[in-house]
């Protein structure tokens, strides 16, 4: 099983904080990966989720320093390894421009808006590493605790029937 | 490869020439080509070089070239033969000495094909041949010039034997309750059935953990163990979100499904295959096993161990939390498909288990929902072509090997290597039983009874009821000895599928899938000696 790895990118140190603690439920089976800019983001994707694993969920500021989030997501669209990850944005800056360019140049799954509720937060991230998991991996077993079981479980009924050896 | 199937591979291959290269005494021809058969599918079987079912498939394919009489080798390689010259004088021939018998007989080669023996009456010798008087033979007549010749003993079997290995009615057994259980999982008939099983339990974790015993148990009785589990991991996996990380509760709620669908698949002849294989054994020898009487054979052993397990599970693991709240949803649901479902499904039940009384053999009521649920619309294509069509063609290669040991006599030469009256029967029983529960926990449970039933089958007709050898009780207890065969992660699907969840370390299983198979297989031990005699024809 290669590991499925959460990405954030935020430059204010405490969201930064913050985020992470939200989401820390999910790192029992989804290591979270947490940078400041986007160039770092894209040097932990290259030597340290792409080797070890794939990228699952990048939970992305849009206002940050040197290259902004947005095309940062288009350039993980546009990358054969990382096209399947799932895109959030949670910002509280992007305009109607860069937003628009998200939805059509990097898939972009979810638009979050500061300030944020953790439950919330919890709940789109859940349902994006679902989405994920469920087009990606064959054994989903191992999601039912962590996911949303239900429609894990429809996804395994639906599969045929495994017979004893 | 790995070297472990190199060794497969090269071992196989040897086992399939030795008893060409080494002809073996006693034993015939066609029984030395099943012996090289046997060697390459017990090889392949046991290293793998290739997945389990196809070997079943080169087996049949092996039996239908080298045993059938269509096949290459008894097709192309006829025996020679001669016609016999006439003397001059009506119904006296000159025939070459060799193809006179010492029982003073001919074998004559019928039009129709076979052969026929024809006594002869042995006149005078010259010069190599023999005149004989033999009323019914001809100058036109075939006569074989070698009785001896390794082809001449055997009447080879036309190629659609071998073939209907696939459409066995143990197979057409399993095709029904594949089909039951394909169709129950689409209208969630298994999740109303979980639900009916729990709901009443409350929140005490001993209690549910026992629920989820029983209800894996009871639906594996009709499902394979491996759908089974699959089933009930969807449902068991979400409840672990609501405990505490470290309480043991989570590993006995994930491993009771696999312990009670490895258990379950005992209760009913469709439990899991390796029932199936000791049934075709048994309905081989003449000694069928009915459907009820099956299950009245396996439901001690089935809650006997339920039970075992439930205790073992909760002083190992013992859970910490008081309280486990379960969200059960669904009951049954009412559309005009799934009511059919329920009616072809009660149906068949019923049908099956009284199969003592009506006398109808389970085989053939299973083919009712194979025609009811097509037909009524209440499967289609999808669950057609989704059925694990692999495991009916494994236990196809085990049938078709198990006929051909013993058409051709091998059963009876096996038994000769071995003085078994020496031994007691039920000592063998017992044997046989713990080889299986061995074997079963590193190999595929289908393979260690295709295995091990033409050994007790051969033991069967060696050692005889006189010696307290009871068939019916040998094979009953290799089938459920392999069901106990659950120690390792690899030992059943079910096993991998509980430890893919992540849920579990490998000392988990193995403490108590060890601690509930070697104390099953001591149950085994007395029921053998004192209640499946009973059952006995």
């Amino acid at each position: 099983m290669s590991r499925i790895y959460i990405l954030c990118v935020e430059d204010e140190p405490e969201v930064l904080t913050a985020v992470v603690r939200d989401l820390a439920p999910f790192e029992e089976k989804f290591p979270i990966e947490a940078v400041s800019t986007a160039g770092e983001a894209r040097r932990v994707v290259q030597e340290v989720i792409l080797p070890r694993g794939k990228l699952g969920v990048v939970v992305c500021d849009h206002v940050l320093p040197g290259e902004d989030g947005v095309s940062f997501l288009v350039a993980l669209q546009r990358d054969p390894r990382t096209a399947s990850a799932r895109k959030i944005l949670l910002t509280a800056q992007a305009g109607l421009a860069a937003t628009v360019q998200a939805l059509n140049q990097a898939a972009l799954k979810h638009y979050l808006a500061k300030p944020w509720q953790p439950d919330e937060l919890r709940a789109v991230v859940r349902r994006q590493l679902t989405d994920f998991v469920l087009e990606q991996e064959t054994d989903l077993y191992p999601y039912l605790t962590l996911l949303e079981a239900e429609r894990l479980s429809e996804k395994i009924r639906q599969q045929p029937l495994p017979g004893d050896r | 490869m790995k070297t472990r199937q190199w060794i497969g591979l090269v071992l196989g291959l040897t086992g399939l020439l030795l008893p060409w290269l080494v002809p073996l005494p006693g034993l015939s021809f066609p029984a030395q080509v099943t012996l090289a058969i046997f060697l390459l599918a017990a090889a392949f079987w046991l290293f793998e070089p290739v997945p389990i079912y196809t070997t079943s498939l080169l087996v049949i394919f092996l039996e239908v070239l080298l045993l059938s009489a269509e096949g290459p080798l008894f097709k192309l390689l006829r025996p020679p033969t001669v016609g016999p010259r006439a003397t001059g004088v009506a119904g006296e021939y000159w025939v070459p000495a060799g193809s006179v018998g010492a029982d003073q007989s001919l074998l004559v080669v019928k039009p129709a094909g076979g052969k026929e023996r024809l006594r002869v009456e042995r006149l005078a010798e010259e010069a190599g041949l023999v005149r004989v008087r033999a009323a019914t033979l001809s100058t036109n007549s075939v006569v074989l010039a070698r009785p001896d010749h390794w082809t001449a003993g055997y009447a080879a079997p036309g190629y659609a034997t071998f073939f209907a290995a696939m459409a066995d009615p143990i197979i057409i057994l399993f095709l029904g309750g594949c089909l039951l259980a394909d169709a129950s999982v689409k209208y969630r008939l298994d999740r109303a059935l979980t639900t009916l099983f729990l709901r009443p339990l409350g929140d005490n974790p001993r209690l549910i953990v026992l629920g989820l015993l029983v209800a894996t148990a009871t639906l594996s009785a009709f499902m394979s163990n491996t759908a089974t589990t699959a089933m009930m991991m969807t449902v068991v996996l979400p409840l672990l979100a609501g405990l505490p990380a470290r309480d043991p509760l989570r590993v006995t709620l994930v491993l009771a499904i696999p312990i009670g669908a490895n258990i379950g698949g005992i209760a009913t002849p469709i439990g899991t295959p390796p029932n199936a294989i000791a049934l075709a054994a048994l309905s081989r020898t003449g000694a069928g096993v009915s459907f009820g009487t099956w299950v009245l054979m396996a439901l001690p052993v089935v809650g006997v161990t339920l039970g075992l397990s439930w205790l073992v599970l909760l002083k190992l693991y013992p859970p910490q939390t008081a309280a486990l709240r379960l969200e059960l949803g669904g009951g049954f649901e009412r559309s005009g498909r799934a009511l059919g479902l329920y009616a072809v499904f009660g149906l068949t039940a019923l049908l099956w288990f009284t199969e003592n009384q009506h006398g109808i053999s389970s085989n053939i009521v299973a083919f009712l929902p194979v025609v009811a649920l097509p037909m009524f619309g209440i499967v289609g294509k999808k669950e057609i072509h989704a059925l694990p069509w692999d495991v009916f063609w494994l236990m196809a290669g085990g049938i078709s090997l198990g006929t051909a040991i013993k058409s051709t006599g091998l059963a009876e030469w096996m038994v000769g290597q071995v003085n078994w009256t020496t031994l007691g029967g039920f000592a063998v029983v017992v044997g046989l039983a713990a080889a299986s529960f061995l074997l079963a926990n590193f190999l595929s449970h289908t393979v260690t009874v295709t295995l091990l039933a033409p050994l007790a089958v051969s033991v069967g007709s060696a050692v005889g009821r006189s010696a307290g050898f009871d068939l019916t009780t040998a094979l009953v207890a290799v089938a459920v000895a392999s069901s106990y065969g659950m120690t390792l992660p690899i030992s059943t699907p079910p096993n991998a599928i509980a430890m893919g969840s992540g849920e579990l370390q490998t000392p988990h299983l193995v403490r108590a899938g060890g601690l509930i198979g070697l104390a099953g297989m001591g149950w085994v031990v007395l029921l053998a000696r004192f209640y499946w005699p009973w059952f006995a024809p």
